[in-house]
């Protein structure tokens, strides 16, 4: 989930989009009326949350659950190692989905991908989650 | 002495010190310090002319040079000559005299990111490009730099496969390049000067531009990369002194047009099909060649049921007006990123011992091809690559019979080859020698499992619908080639094998000696004719250029780039320790 490839990495990349997150001072953000509660998730929805993950945020953006790909290495955060910089509250995933992060390459997926998808995407982010102390 | 042109807006120096008030806004200088205004710096440069005209011994670059191609003195065009076949005439450096090969300059680009320029030389002047797209004349003798432009580039590009861009073309007395946010820009060959900057495509759509453009009589080509986005792609011919956009054609057809039907409903609108690599132009049949890379999203065809045309295919076409001859697929419905793009030959050969006009390629997807360039009708397809799973072999009539197997999955346990990138890859050449009729082909031997998702399609994002498990990467199994293969029966005569997998380019010359490198940071020089290992000098970074031969006073140079390192490395199996940063060095025969 980002407008360019993240494993680029470069200084100039970095410096900037640095600048530009600590220009803007994104918070995270409460939860949204939109985004009130995750709804009830099947095995089914978990299963199409991964896909959704797999071919659209996971090529070159954020890392797999497992490091199958040696070049999946961008400097997209990790989704599943519960340090969530913009909020990890199942409303504040989902508005950071939805809404996009300003100054990143984190776009808006709200309105192209459905909101229950997001859900189910997730839903899996949680039940793929690799935390080192529980949650 | 040069003249610096300062930058307005986007450096990142600039950046950081415009911010820093904003951030801090102090009211009053501290105490004991320095006031604002004292400390405030000029925005460095991002220009520096040349004062004095350079390259001033010769005239314009003629339409009749440019059909000649690489003479001993210059090199002209990406791909040497017209043919694409990268050879130098120069024959001073053979396998007797080689050892006197030294180095006799080098020079940093100051970049990260892959350095995969072919440097063109003219009048004594070599031009070469940067990854982020600086463009440097230096004295082809000396090194010494004659004149500098940095494009002044957003941080926010669509970048597939990192920050790369192979080189300029040039004409009359202008020289030209494309970039990364998707401009095509002309310079005064003679101070740096810009005659001419356009927009050849939005980069926020996803677009980009990595390739050399061509130039043909009046007017100067470029395709674009974004085939990793679901950008649609198309070719472009501009006047070359005006910039004015002559033609366009688009690479995936649209709603009503022929090809269409083999888009399943309205997959075409996101198809990709990128132009990412330099053409080739036939001069006895006034044709252009253009060949297009991978359908999007790369690892699920799900949505793009049919064979989706014109993506991986060969393009002849009229290059006045764009309009199309023929064409041939080379992996129709493509689902492993196996873009058709790798550098085409125009070899003039024998088949079934009658003489033909023939393309020649060694693609991405491990098959070596020879087709009729007349007409586009197939003749040959071999398997060069040592290790082939995705297709159990081509029929008659030049489609692979795939097997099921290798398709992408969700939960993938075939092992597939060659992996995404190859195979060979349009980031890096070949050569063609006419005396041995081998093609040297450097490759990837890299293996992988193909992950198939679900993609969302939006405008400037990756759209990509799965990932390669880099299996044998992980494994420490991945390798490299370079493969000499005879146009005339596809055989493969010698192998070298590299232990890593082999991503720079090469040029071969009339003394018999091929030019490479490898991501051990060695430049490497072979026996064109029988593959022996003649030569080696370590450059330290990672080889992902593409060698030229030139000579001056009757004085033989080679150039070759180094320095590697990006995220697509990775996907080969060949990322490393290698610190990045581009340093072109240059090596004269005593």
């Amino acid at each position: 989930m980002c407008k360019s490839l993240g494993r680029i990495g470069t200084v100039m990349t970095v410096i900037v989009l640095a600048t530009a997150s600590v220009a803007t001072g994104h918070a995270a953000p409460a939860a949204t009326a939109t985004a009130a509660a995750m709804p009830a998730q099947t095995p089914a929805d978990i299963a199409r949350g991964k896909a959704l993950f797999t071919g659209t945020c996971g090529a070159y953006c954020h890392r797999p659950s497992t490091p199958a790909s040696a070049a999946a290495a961008s400097d997209a955060p990790s989704l599943f190692d519960c340090d969530w910089i913009h909020g990890g509250s199942d409303a504040q995933i989902f508005h950071t989905i939805t809404h996009g992060v300003d100054g990143t390459r984190m776009v808006a997926f709200g309105g192209a991908i459905p909101d229950e998808d997001i859900w189910r995407i997730i839903a899996y982010l949680r039940s793929a989650s690799q935390c080192k102390v529980s949650r | 002495m040069i003249y610096r042109h300062q930058r307005t807006l986007g450096a990142v120096a600039a950046l950081v010190l415009g911010l820093a008030p904003a951030l801090a806004a102090p009211a009053d200088p501290p105490a004991g310090g320095v006031a604002d205004a004292e400390v405030k710096l000029p925005p460095p440069p991002t220009a520096w002319y040349a004062a004095k005209p350079v390259g001033t011994s010769v005239g314009p670059v003629t339409a009749a040079q440019l059909a000649k191609g690489a003479d001993r003195t210059n090199w002209l065009a990406y791909g040497g000559d017209y043919r694409n076949f990268r050879h130098s005439p120069v024959s001073g450096i053979t396998p007797a005299t080689i050892k006197g090969l030294h180095v006799a300059w080098s020079a940093p680009t100051g970049t990260m990111g892959q350095f995969e320029t072919s440097p063109v030389v003219y009048g004594g002047v070599m031009y070469i490009t940067s990854s982020y797209n600086r463009l440097m004349a230096l004295d082809a003798r000396t090194g010494e730099f004659l004149w500098r432009y940095d494009v002044q580039l957003p941080g926010d590009l669509r970048l597939c496969c990192g920050p790369a861009n192979r080189g300029v073309a040039i004409g009359g007395d202008l020289v030209f390049m494309a970039t990364l946010d998707g401009h095509l820009i002309a310079f005064d060959r003679t101070t740096g000067n810009v005659a001419w900057n356009v927009v050849v495509a939005n980069y926020k759509d996803g677009y980009s531009i990595t390739a050399a453009p061509l130039i043909v009589g009046d007017l100067v080509y470029t395709g674009v990369a974004g085939g990793e986005f679901g950008a649609p792609g198309f070719i472009d011919a501009y006047d070359l002194k005006t910039g004015k956009r002559v033609w366009r054609i688009n690479t995936v057809p649209s709603a009503g047009q022929p090809g269409v039907e083999t888009w399943a409903g309205d997959s075409w609108k996101s198809g990709g099909a990128p132009s990412w690599t330099t053409g080739a132009y036939d001069q006895d049949t006034n044709t252009l060649f253009w060949t297009i890379g991978n359908p999007s999203p790369d690892w699920n065809g799900d949505s793009r049921a049919g064979d989706n045309l014109y993506s991986n295919s060969v393009l002849a076409l009229d290059p006045a007006t764009g309009k199309m001859k023929w064409h041939f697929q080379f992996t129709p419905h493509d689902v492993w990123d196996y873009d058709g793009n790798t550098q085409i030959f125009l070899v003039d050969t024998q088949f079934n011992g009658k003489p033909v006009k023939a393309i020649a390629q060694a693609n991405r997807n491990g098959y070596f091809y020879l087709l009729d360039r007349s007409n586009g009708k197939f003749l040959l397809a071999s398997q060069y690559v040592e290790q082939l799973t995705w297709a159990k072999g081509v029929d008659a009539k030049g489609r692979p019979v795939v097997d099921p197997a290798a398709m992408p999955q969700e939960n993938p346990t075939a092992r597939v080859c060659p992996s995404n990138l190859g195979g060979m890859n349009g980031a890096w050449t070949g050569a063609y020698d006419p005396a041995t009729s081998l093609i040297y082909a450097p490759s990837i031997e890299s293996c992988q499992e193909f992950v198939k998702g679900l993609a969302v399609h939006v405008k400037g994002i990756p759209f990509m619908g799965g990932m390669p498990n880099t299996t044998d990467a992980n494994a420490g199994k991945s390798y490299g080639l370079l493969s000499a293969i005879d146009v005339k029966t596809g055989k493969v005569k010698w192998r070298y094998r590299d232990a890593r997998p082999m991503m720079a380019g090469v040029a071969a010359t009339a003394g018999g000696v091929l030019f490479t490198s490898n991501q051990l940071g060695e430049a490497l020089a072979f026996d064109q004719a029988t593959g022996k290992k003649l030569w080696s000098f370590r450059m330290g970074g990672g080889g992902r250029g593409q060698p030229i031969v030139y000579e001056i006073d009757g004085k033989p140079y080679v150039a070759i780039p180094s320095g590697g390192g990006t995220g697509l490395d990775g996907f080969a199996g060949a990322g490393s320790n290698l610190p990045e940063g581009g340093h072109l060095f240059v090596f004269a025969l005593n």
